[in-house]
């Protein structure tokens, strides 16, 4: 048991503070998603990141990454988030599939851009009839010779704007039961026949797209995994897009509770006692949360069960969403008077409960899956 | 970094498991309140718990003890809750931590470790805190505090063995200031305080104090595995030396993590037992697991059960790697955490279990009488919650002079 750096840690740690405090200034500066010009700063911003060595740590080295334990996902993100960095690519969950199914042919095309930041990918799963029933989906793939020909519709397809690749999952054996016959293929999304259109969320961010496929031609070459070992791929995918840490989470909510404690310390924003002991359990909430992410962290290698992902995101989403009603609650008036920020971080964490599955079905994986309780 | 239990942990844990079990199997809680065994072990069943090494677990070996670090401590305290162990066995680990970090004799410890000596830790009557102890490490200002003062000269009471060593070298420094108020009159040391787990212990020490005492029946007490008794007369005094703020702030850790480590055993089966129940209980030609509501419920208690493991290790591995006030600041957190969330576990197991968890025959109501028990022995979420407020999230002006 040991929740403390070992020495190469420790030197990695450094290495990564002394790197920000040198380079940060650069970049750190109007990302987002809310504009052209702040989507280019933050793709600036990933391939610094990616140069500099601290992109997809914990894959192995052959293919960009540096072969690190997965708990040194977790320094990148507390240190990016203790720094008030932005944060890091949320790629590791595309490079998991890519690195641990695909051909050594399509991983050696694939990877350097993916990894180094050069080329942005896009995960297309979900569809207007198909969201949490994600297995009902009816976007096709048709084998024809050494080739597939894609047609259907994804919809929530985060990045899709600015990508060059997609990894999608179609429906390939229309016959064979529906979990089983879904395939994941590596899609260029400057083909023939591929159209999106921009979605524009609640709170302004332009992150999200709907994608059409229309007879949209895809080597055969660039599928993952074998035919049918989509829904598997997917599964394997979700426990690392369901950790806290890979998508750059936890770290943030550290910080939230630190510029809140400066804030009441400096008189800034003035909460009564009720309040205080409110912003101390929001604290004692976070703590938690980020030791469950470094145990979950530590103890995540090949074979962990992916189920682990649905309680560690439905961990943060508890914590999420209660930290944001306390923060809220201090910001008082200025929640809805002035900058859009403090709104659009609340109406964020209640996306927090239906991104990736939603908070409904990450308990019925627990349950089902976790606990054995029966389906229905 | 590795952050499970080693398979050593491992192994340990699966015998203390088998010796719970088997302590657990000899307690009846019969019909009704009437009729329920105590919560105190018959002399077998203590040495047999002796004989483990239990008692000598937290001890360092010269003082009789093994020397075991606060994480094997942990991994035994979540099976005696796992099990709803009704032996004070919690309390004779806390008392003897207390003890060796106020430097009692070494003999006396050994007496613990050994089984032969059956003590308890003296809590405030409002169950927050040690009893006449310095505030440093717990106590908010104004939570109810006795003492620190010097020990009363019970003279004859004194055993030959212990308490010989004169004068007694502590109570000659005031720690922090707090003596010129807090001096009970001869006879009211006692009063205000509580001897916490203490069925068949044989005495309780207010260290502040140096005075051992015995204690009076049990007093009633919502968790029927543990018993809560009034002190009696003073039994004796003890040659103690006042630990400083880092060495007490230790102590509060270790306390409040073995505390979290027995809520997250109980929150724990109570879980199992309601998953089990879900399982095999039929409504609408169903069993009621295979219901979406049960099952979130069942996957939120879950969710809990697991956040609150990472915090019962980190809480434990803190005691042992990290500072005293630092490992404190954890185990606060820890402690708050695992008393909101077995409390709310463990009210989700009865909702599981329907009309039968409201039984006195079903186990349920141990589980949670236990658990809202622990979540108040030291502090609930509301006090440490209070405590985390005032030294970090007070205005300037204020924080200055409150911490």
């Amino acid at each position: 048991m040991d929740f403390a750096d070992d020495p190469a840690a420790a030197e990695f740690r450094a290495g990564l503070r002394s790197w920000l405090s040198e380079h940060l200034a650069e970049y750190a500066h109007g990302t987002g998603y809310e504009s052209a010009e702040a989507v280019e700063r933050t793709h600036k911003w990933h391939k610094a990141l990616a140069q500099a060595g601290y992109v997809a740590v914990s894959l192995p080295a052959e293919y960009g990454g540096r072969g690190l334990p997965d708990s040194y996902e977790g320094i990148v993100n507390q240190e990016l988030a203790a720094a008030e960095a932005p944060p890091s690519p949320p790629i590791g969950h595309i490079a998991h599939a890519v690195v641990d199914f695909a051909s050594d042919e399509l991983k050696t095309r694939v990877l350097p851009g993916l990894l180094g930041c050069t080329q942005v990918w896009c995960q297309g799963f979900s569809e207007p009839g198909a969201g949490s029933d994600l297995a009902s989906l009816t976007t096709t793939a048709t084998a024809d010779g050494d080739r597939f020909v894609v047609n259907g519709q994804k919809i929530w397809t985060s990045g899709a704007m600015w990508s060059r690749w997609c990894l999608l999952m179609a429906r390939t054996e229309p016959d064979l039961p529906r979990h089983r016959g879904i395939s994941m293929l590596v899609v260029d999304m400057e083909s023939s026949g591929v159209d999106r259109r921009e979605i524009t969320l609640a709170s302004g961010s332009r992150e999200f797209a709907e994608v059409f496929f229309d007879n949209v031609s895809v080597p055969a070459a660039n599928l993952v995994g074998e035919r049918g070992q989509g829904w598997q791929i997917a599964m394997h995918m979700l426990a690392y897009e369901r950790g806290p840490a890979d998508m750059g989470w936890v770290g943030r909510l550290g910080q939230v509770i630190a510029t809140a404690r400066e804030a009441v310390s400096s008189g800034q924003l003035t909460a009564d006692e009720a309040l205080r002991q409110r912003l101390a359990a929001a604290a004692v909430d976070v703590e938690v949360l980020q030791w469950h992410v470094a145990r979950s962290l530590a103890n995540r290698g090949p074979g962990s069960r992916s189920e682990a992902g649905s309680v560690d995101k439905l961990l943060t989403i508890r914590i999420e969403q209660n930290l944001y009603h306390v923060v809220n609650d201090l910001a008082a008036a200025s929640f809805v008077v002035g900058p859009p920020t403090t709104f659009a971080n609340y109406l964020w964490s209640r996306a927090q409960s239906i991104y990736g599955g939603t908070q409904q079905i990450q308990r019925q994986i627990v349950a089902q899956r976790i606990l054995g309780l029966p389906r229905d | 970094m590795q952050i499970e239990l080693t398979s050593e942990q491992r192994a340990f844990s699966d015998s203390c498991a088998r010796l719970a079990a088997d302590l657990a199997a000899g307690w009846h809680r019969g019909r009704g309140p009437g009729d329920i065994d105590p919560p105190a072990p018959d002399e077998k069943a203590w040495a047999r718990i002796a004989d483990a090494g239990w008692l000598a677990l937290g001890l360092r070996e010269e003082n009789g003890g093994i020397g075991a670090t606060a994480v094997d401590l942990a991994v035994l305290v979540e099976q005696l809750g796992y099990h709803a162990v009704a032996a004070p066995i919690v309390g004779t680990l806390m008392a003897a931590q207390q003890l060796q970090t106020w430097q009692a004799p070494a003999e006396l410890l050994a007496d613990i470790a050994a089984g032969t000596l059956r003590i308890a830790p003296v809590l405030t009557a409002d169950l927050r805190s040690f009893a006449a102890v310095e505030p440093a490490w717990l106590l908010r200002q104004d939570t109810p505090n006795v003492g620190p003062a010097t020990p009363p000269n019970l003279g004859p009471t004194a055993p030959p063995n212990h308490g010989e060593t004169a004068p007694p070298n502590h109570g000659e420094t005031t720690p922090h200031g707090h003596g010129q108020t807090g001096r009970p009159a001869r006879g009211t040391a006692e009063a205000g305080v509580l001897a916490w787990d203490a069925a068949g212990a044989a005495m309780a020490v207010l260290p502040a104090l140096g005075t051992a005492y015995l204690l009076a029946d049990a007093t009633g007490f919502a968790d029927v595995t543990r018993a809560v008794r009034p002190l009696g007369e003073p039994a004796m005094t003890i040659d103690l030396t006042i630990p400083g703020d880092d060495a007490l702030a230790g102590l509060g850790a270790f306390a409040l993590s073995l505390l979290t480590a027995d809520l997250l055993g109980t929150m724990q089966a109570a879980l199992d037992s309601a998953v089990e129940h879900a399982k095999v209980r039929s409504q609408f030609g169903a069993h009621i697991g295979s219901f979406q509501a049960v099952q979130q419920l069942l996957a939120d208690s879950h969710v809990l059960v697991e956040a609150t493991r990472s915090a019962t290790y980190y809480s434990a591995w803190a005691v042992d790697a990290l500072p005293g006030a630092q490992a404190l600041r954890a185990a606060r957190a820890a402690k708050a955490f695992a008393s909101r969330s077995a409390v709310e576990v463990c009210e989700h197991a009865i909702q599981v279990f329907g009309g039968i968890g409201m039984t006195w025959e079903a186990p349920a109501h141990v589980w949670l009488r236990r658990a809202q028990a622990d979540r108040l022995a030291l502090g609930d979420e509301h006090f440490h919650y209070a405590a985390i407020a005032a030294a970090e999230f007070a205005a300037a002006s204020t924080s200055k002079s409150g911490s």
